[in-house]
């Protein structure tokens, strides 16, 4: 016994270490089993008083991934595109061409958009700087600039994405760059998908724009009434909006009463934008259902040519009005060119206006942007400016006196939690690109728990089998390997905790597996044990031949499973990679305790045992 | 307690038979492949995938009645483990996730007085489904190749093509008995299917290289006895490890395609059948292959270590 000490000792520590880096998660487990069973005041004191602790426990914890937890995994891309196409200066027909078609290869391509772009140009010989910084910059010099804005936008965006995801609180989240321009997000116990797709997508450009003179306004929407007309649309709409909307228009009094019909003949516009002098002026309300049409009409080339090149319709962010139930949005005619935008903003709080008890979004400014809105607002008193978030009008005020202070707000939220939302994005910034969800992953809570069940079960079962299995077969020899499987499972766990790798529920298949493969190692040696005794060695060296020539194949053989476990982590995602880290693990911890551990074991065992040691 | 005592079953004896059997096995499954088609899953094709869970049991056809009433009349819809879990997939796409809430608020309407919770959602970009399909296809090609080189190069090349061919062999089999059953057990090829097959392909050569190992080693030992008879030695000698080895994973693997949950049954059941085929195919492929090789040659290829 005395010979074996150091290996004894060797082996006891790995346990104890293991047991270490196990502990949090079973002090998480524990912690939190004893919050559950108390109540009010005293799980407030249990809460404060072992503060600490729970957030080691939280933190050291074996990670569970988000099959077994419930959340949210969403792969953004950012739109380096769009960046791109905003840089740009001079922008004529040719250059939305180009943009045009490096979009279209966009889709089929990975190649990144700054060379699709080069190439596009250099193909129409046609020199980047016409659109892009100085004259004398060659094509490699802004190839490079476009290049750098691109990288810096996307490591904008992913600082910015988590400043958002921080003040959202979220517990262990995950934000990693992935390729050239994708971010994925990792929100575990999120179930709330609308908000967090808001939070993160919305770009929050915060705008503050002029509305333009009613009497330009109605011009304008006049023009584009008698278009439509002349070139024969008419729409059906809806009856009951048009007839409520008779007495009201001053197109319709001038000439007298019409039936819905005929007005929508006459003017297909205002059918469907209806303007009301008294009540809103200057700005025009569109049933919901009517919204896709009036946006088709806006966007058509002829449309498009009577609006004035400094003015643009904008939709408000909300339903303005619910008359007999049915949703009307406002349509609200703003200068194209804002005012002032959100880059000046120093502060936003999310709150409920004390005299109307509406949930509002106040902001303040630096002192260049105090300075730009108290002449803003100095010079267009009575007039109204909107306010405007990734170009939806959340409200247009009219200005009734100067605002020195710097101090604005938002309202026509919802409720509060929308304010709050809108309070992280305004003060996490404004993303420098647009970003598109491209992948999106939910597991609510209930399935990742039926999945956790699952795993325990299974692995459970599978173990207790294989150990019976072992000792049935092997005897003595069955029951140490059955040691060296329990010592495996430890590691395994063990390792996982300590290099903080998440359990997926493949991640469990993959342990169950590895019980297999620590098996199958044992297996081996004991087959050629039986062999060498039957050949008729003595117990002792029966044993070492067994472990000796054993070897080649055990090493060989999970050798290459290893190889498939690397090169599945490599191209897998999420839970697949769970998979192959188990996989992994566990096959250098099976031969760690198939080889080592039960080794150890014998040589005791045949020192006090001698030939009695049998394997069945 | 033992199994099996000394056997002296002549396997490459029977191989001729065994190739037969194979090649049929493999035409099968491919056949169903082809005309059958494979199931592929949102991963690969792109699109929305929902799996819903309703209080009361639902019929496929009312689901179908609602997808129809918005738009979505192609999507896939099945059962998800029982009569009140419902998946609907669809490779329509949709400005962020229009679809997913489209698919929502349409089961919403026409099952107004069964309310469901959403358990899965997931939205697959077109360009991540592509990405998704071609890292796919590279893993399987790297790891067919980097076991042939490791195999090749440890024992002699011809094992290394064995290997590979046995692997070959492997994957088709479980894909083609895959696409037969994939109606009855609801499979679908997604990164979860590729992984398994990868794992079996793993496993697969973890028995191949078992036995090679003892043929390198009786090779040392028996120089002079025929290729033939040293592989059914060893064959023979190996099967006791075998039988068990493969039968232990066996078991384990059949436990978790019964309790594993839904979720893994995909895997479990691909995985079950590549156990069964690699243990298989390292006799009667990757030795096999081995042998005809050597015995076109002298009749006593070497083995170099």
């Amino acid at each position: 016994m005395k010979k074996y000490t150091g290996k004894i000792l060797f082996i006891a520590a790995t346990v104890v270490l293991s047991i270490y880096f196990l502990w949090p998660t079973y002090q998480d487990y524990a912690l939190h089993k004893t919050l559950v069973g108390l109540h009010g005041d005293d799980s407030l004191q249990y809460v404060d008083s072992h503060e600490g602790e729970l957030r080691d426990a939280r933190a050291k914890r074996i990670k569970l991934g988000l099959d077994l937890q419930g959340g949210m995994r969403v792969v953004l891309e950012v739109n380096v595109l769009k960046l791109i196409e905003d840089l740009a200066k001079n922008k004529d027909d040719a250059f939305a061409l180009i943009m045009k078609e490096v979009r279209e290869e966009m889709k089929k391509s990975d190649v990144s958009p700054v060379v699709l772009l080069r190439r596009k140009f250099e193909e129409r010989q046609i020199r980047m700087s016409r659109y892009y910084r100085n004259l004398r910059d060659t094509n490699d010099d802004i190839f490079k600039y476009l290049d750098d804005e691109a990288t810096k936008a996307i490591d904008r965006g992913m600082e910015i994405v988590r400043n958002r995801v921080d003040q959202y609180g979220v517990s262990e989240p995950s934000i990693q760059k992935l390729g050239g321009n994708r971010i994925i997000v990792e929100l575990p116990g999120v179930t709330r998908e609308a908000e967090v797709r808001t939070l993160l997508q919305g770009t929050a450009l915060l705008e503050f724009k002029l509305l333009k003179e009613p009497e330009v306004t109605y011009r304008v929407m006049d023009a584009i009434d008698k278009l439509l007309a002349a070139s024969g649309v008419t729409d059906s709409t809806d009856t009951a909006t048009v007839a409520a909307t008779k007495d009201t228009t001053r197109i319709s009094t001038a000439e007298g009463e019409m039936t819905p019909e005929e007005f929508a003949r006459k003017h297909p516009f205002f059918a469907l934008a209806i303007i009301n002098e008294k009540q809103f002026p200057g700005e025009a309300v569109v049933a919901d259902e009517n919204r896709e049409k009036v946006r088709r009409i806006l966007d058509r080339e002829d449309v498009r040519r009577t609006i004035p090149n400094d003015m643009q319709f904008s939709w408000s962010a909300k339903p303005r009005l619910v008359s007999d139930g049915k949703k009307f949005f406002t349509l609200y005619p703003v200068k194209v060119a804002a005012e002032l935008t959100g880059g000046v903003i120093t502060k936003a709080q999310a709150t409920l206006d004390p005299s109307f008890n509406q949930p509002i979004v106040r902001m303040e400014m630096n002192t260049e942007g105090s300075r730009e809105w108290a002449r803003i607002t100095g010079a267009n008193i009575n007039k109204r400016i909107a306010i405007m978030l990734d170009n939806a009008v959340f409200s247009a005020p009219v200005v009734r006196n100067k605002i020195t202070g710097g101090s604005s707000m938002i309202e026509g939220m919802d409720n509060l939690d929308e304010a709050k939302l809108l309070e992280i994005v305004l003060k996490a910034g404004a993303l420098p690109a647009p970003v598109e969800i491209v992948e999106q992953r939910s597991v609510g809570p209930s399935l990742g728990e039926d999945s956790i069940r699952a795993g325990i079960i299974s692995s459970s079962l599978a173990i207790v089998l294989t150990v019976l299995f072992m000792i049935v077969y092997y005897r003595m020899g069955g029951s140490v390997a059955d040691v060296a499987l329990i010592f495996c499972v430890l590691f395994v766990l063990a390792v996982l905790a300590a290099f903080q790798g998440t359990l997926t529920l493949p991640g469990i298949a993959g342990i169950i597996l590895t019980l297999a493969v620590a098996v199958d190692a044992n297996v081996l040696i004991y087959e050629r044990i039986r062999e060498e005794m039957a050949a008729g060695k003595t117990i002792r060296a029966a044993i070492d031949a067994g472990y000796e020539k054993a070897f080649t194949a055990i090493f060989d053989s999970n050798l290459t499973t290893f190889i498939t476990g690397v090169i599945l982590f490599q191209f897998g995602t999420g839970p697949i990679q769970g998979f192959a880290l188990t996989l992994m693990i566990g096959i250098v911890a099976s031969m760690f305790s198939a080889i080592f551990i039960t080794r150890v074991i014998f040589n005791i065992l045949t020192d006090k045992y001698g030939s009695r040691v049998s394997f069945g | 307690m033992r199994l099996f005592g000394r056997t002296n079953i002549d396997f490459m004896g029977q191989r001729k038979l065994w190739y037969t059997v194979s090649a049929s096995v493999i035409l099968i499954g491919l056949v169903s492949v082809f005309i059958k088609g494979v199931d592929y899953g949102i991963d690969f094709l792109g699109g929305t995938e929902l799996i819903v869970h309703f209080n009361e049991p639902v019929g496929i056809g009312d689901v179908r009645t609602a997808m129809d009433a918005i738009g979505y009349g192609k999507a896939e819809i099945k059962t998800f483990g029982s009569t009140r879990d419902i998946l609907v997939r669809t490779v329509e796409q949709g400005e962020g996730n229009t679809v997913g809430d489209r698919i929502r608020s349409g089961l919403a309407e026409r099952f107004l007085q069964n309310p469901f919770i959403v358990l899965k959602e997931d939205k697959i970009g077109p360009k991540v489904g592509a990405e998704l399909r071609r890292d796919a296809l590279y893993a399987v090609i790297a790891s067919l190749v980097a076991i042939w080189i490791y195999v090749g190069f440890r024992f002699k090349f011809i094992y290394g093509v064995g290997a590979v061919v046995a692997l070959f062999h492997d994957v088709l089999v479980t894909l083609g008995i895959v696409s037969i059953c994939d109606g009855l057990l609801n499979l679908e090829i997604n990164q979860s299917m590729v992984a398994a097959f990868l794992t079996l392909v793993g496993l697969s050569v973890n028995d191949t290289v078992v036995i090679f190992d003892r043929i390198r080693e009786n090779q040392k030992i028996f120089r002079s006895m025929p290729l033939k008879d040293l592989m059914n030695k060893s064959l023979n000698e190996t099967l006791s490890r075998t039988i068990i080895t493969s039968g232990t994973v066996f078991i384990v693997l059949a436990v978790l395609l019964m309790f594993g949950g839904e979720v893994n049954r995909g895997f479990a059941f691909a995985l079950t059948i590549g156990i069964v085929t690699g243990t298989y195919s390292s006799i009667y492929i990757a030795s096999a292959i081995a042998l005809e090789w050597g015995m076109r040659g002298k009749g006593n290829a070497k083995l170099i270590d």
